[in-house]
């Protein structure tokens, strides 16, 4: 069977990509470089494979091609006399580095390892470190990075030059840090990790569709890490999650383009594999020991996403234990969203006064959720003209044209008011 | 290895109520953060600074010179201080910041070199 070159780079790029950006810094150490060079590399490829043919080993061939532009760039630029901003790499790697080149296999992965954790870095600005994450060791293209963040093209692009030029400047190293460190920094890989997926899942205009796909770009980088570093738990649990809510994505829009409400989604559609693999991270041993508190939260979410996914259909849910979790959740990192949803949980398993108890004293400054939900329990409770109020109250804070037009058609829906 | 400036800042008058033993934990602070300093690089220059109250600005405008009484940014922290180091990244030089008393702001400001320019 002959595949066709263009799927052969395709799959190439998407699986070597970040492996071949860290053998490229570890070697020239020149991060305004590389990436242009890989680039180029592949473009040469999609001209090349066609008519040469595609070559034994694809990615050798990317490499060697981009090895020969970063070369020809440095040439350039010696001849021109001007000074090369390059990488801190730690003295040992420099060594181990010259001999990965003689010997290219185990080191590999450390490089990898070093790539990924620059460009989450603590000290870049969580949103550059995502967007550069992405490119630089998924490959993602900056277009679908913009489309995932729902910001231009050229807003990516200077974030990632931007946060390029800090590492440099500010001596961000290429390199694992000591292993008291180690943890905390592959906590900060997660959050990247995290805000990325959740800005796929992040209402907004466009097509949600593609959007949720590119969150499954988080769910690659959170993959490559947990190769690295099995056994972690903050990666381990945060898998999970990810796993459970991308599982629902072909159920959450309906054929009109409206999202769909959890309970009301079609169960058929979410995706076994997933949640079962999901279902197996939670029970690892590596989380059921003391996990530091962001790994426990991410336990928790997951846990609350796993009595949803586990419950054949809504009335099976058992509110009951996700309330305990919203608990457990708000000791950890206390959130109105938190205890928005918790009063949520609450009003299904106790029914909708003691939901609205719950919702007492909850405030989401800017948002229409918190008088949408008091709004669709005091309609519950029949409570009618105070659901009309907390209606119009949502209705005039929401900023989604979707949601908003879901508000509109929920008040259209409550029974006129007997007159007195 | 790169040259960074460490600035610490902290709240004004903190250091004035702090009691014999709190100033002994500052001290061991700080030589904690120069011990760390000269294992992985070297020290250049250090001071504490006095007080932002006996700050002087300077600041030209249309041709004339301003001279105020104050910090140039007026904010509840206040830099009370600075390290002047050489280590080989950042990484090294946050573990070293972190050795500084917990009740400081540490700002990491990579020093340069400026293309043309000797100092006489």
């Amino acid at each position: 069977m002959t595949v066709s070159a263009g799927t052969v780079l395709e799959t190439v790029v998407r699986e070597e990509w970040g492996r071949l950006t860290s053998l490229l810094l570890a070697q020239y150490r020149r991060l305004d470089l590389v990436e242009d060079a890989l680039g180029d590399a592949v473009e040469a490829a999609a001209r090349r494979w066609p008519a040469d043919g595609v070559p034994d080993n694809p990615s050798a061939w990317l490499l060697t091609t981009a090895r020969r532009r970063v070369i020809d760039r440095v040439r350039a630029e010696s001849m021109a006399h001007r000074k090369a901003s390059l990488l801190v790499t730690d003295a040992t790697h420099r060594q181990q580095g010259q001999t990965a080149m003689a010997d290219p296999g185990g080191l590999v992965e450390d490089d990898l390892l070093r790539l990924v954790l620059m460009c989450t870095h603590p000290a870049l600005a969580p949103e550059a470190a995502s967007a550069l994450a992405l490119r630089l060791v998924l490959g993602v293209s900056t277009l679908d990075i913009a489309r995932l963040f729902l910001v231009s093209e050229p807003t990516v692009a200077a974030r990632i030059t931007r946060a390029k030029r800090k590492i440099v400047a500010a001596g961000i190293p290429f390199a694992v840090p000591a292993a008291d460190v180690l943890p905390q920094r592959l906590e900060a890989v997660a959050q990247t990790a995290y805000l990325a997926f959740t800005a796929g899942y992040a209402p907004g205009s466009g097509s949600d569709l593609l959007r949720a796909d590119l969150a499954g770009e988080a769910i690659r980088l959170v993959r490559v890490v947990m190769d690295l570093c099995p056994g972690e738990p903050a990666p381990t649990a945060l898998l999970a999650l990810m796993l459970l809510q991308h599982s629902r994505r072909d159920a959450r829009v309906g054929d009109d383009g409206r999202l769909v409400l959890l309970t009301e989604q079609d169960r058929r559609l979410w995706r076994r594999d997933e949640i079962d693999e999901a279902l197996t991270l939670l029970a690892t041993p590596v989380l059921a020991g003391p996990v530091s508190p962001l790994a426990a939260s991410y336990v928790v979410q997951a846990r609350i996403a796993a009595a949803h996914a586990t419950a054949t259909s809504p009335e099976e849910t058992r509110w009951d234990r996700i309330v305990e979790y919203y608990d457990l959740l708000i000791r950890l990192f206390p959130s109105p969203s938190a205890r928005l949803a918790r009063a949520v949980a609450v009003a299904e398993a106790s029914g909708p006064d003691a939901g609205l108890a719950a919702l007492d004293g909850v405030e989401i400054l800017g948002s229409h959720r918190v008088a949408a939900v008091r709004a669709e329990l005091l309609s519950r409770r029949g409570d009618v003209a105070a659901a009309g109020t907390a209606f119009d109250e949502a209705i005039a804070a929401c900023r989604n044209d979707t949601e908003r037009a879901h508000l509109v058609e929920r008040q259209r829906a409550l029974p006129s008011v007997n007159p007195p | 290895m790169r040259r960074y400036v460490v600035l610490v800042a902290y709240e004004p008058g903190h250091w004035e109520a702090a009691s014999e033993s709190l100033r002994q934990e500052y001290f061991a602070a700080h030589h904690a953060f120069e011990e760390y300093v000269d294992v992985h690089g070297r020290r250049i220059s250090s001071a504490p600074l006095a007080g932002a109250d006996t700050a002087t600005t300077i600041r030209h405008a249309d041709g004339a010179v301003t001279v105020t009484d104050g910090p140039f940014i007026e904010s509840v922290e206040q830099v009370g201080g600075y390290y002047d180091v050489e280590l080989p990244d950042l990484d090294s030089a946050i573990a070293a910041g972190r050795l500084l008393p917990s009740s400081y702001a540490v700002e990491i400001r990579p020093a340069i070199t400026i293309d043309g320019y000797e100092s006489v």
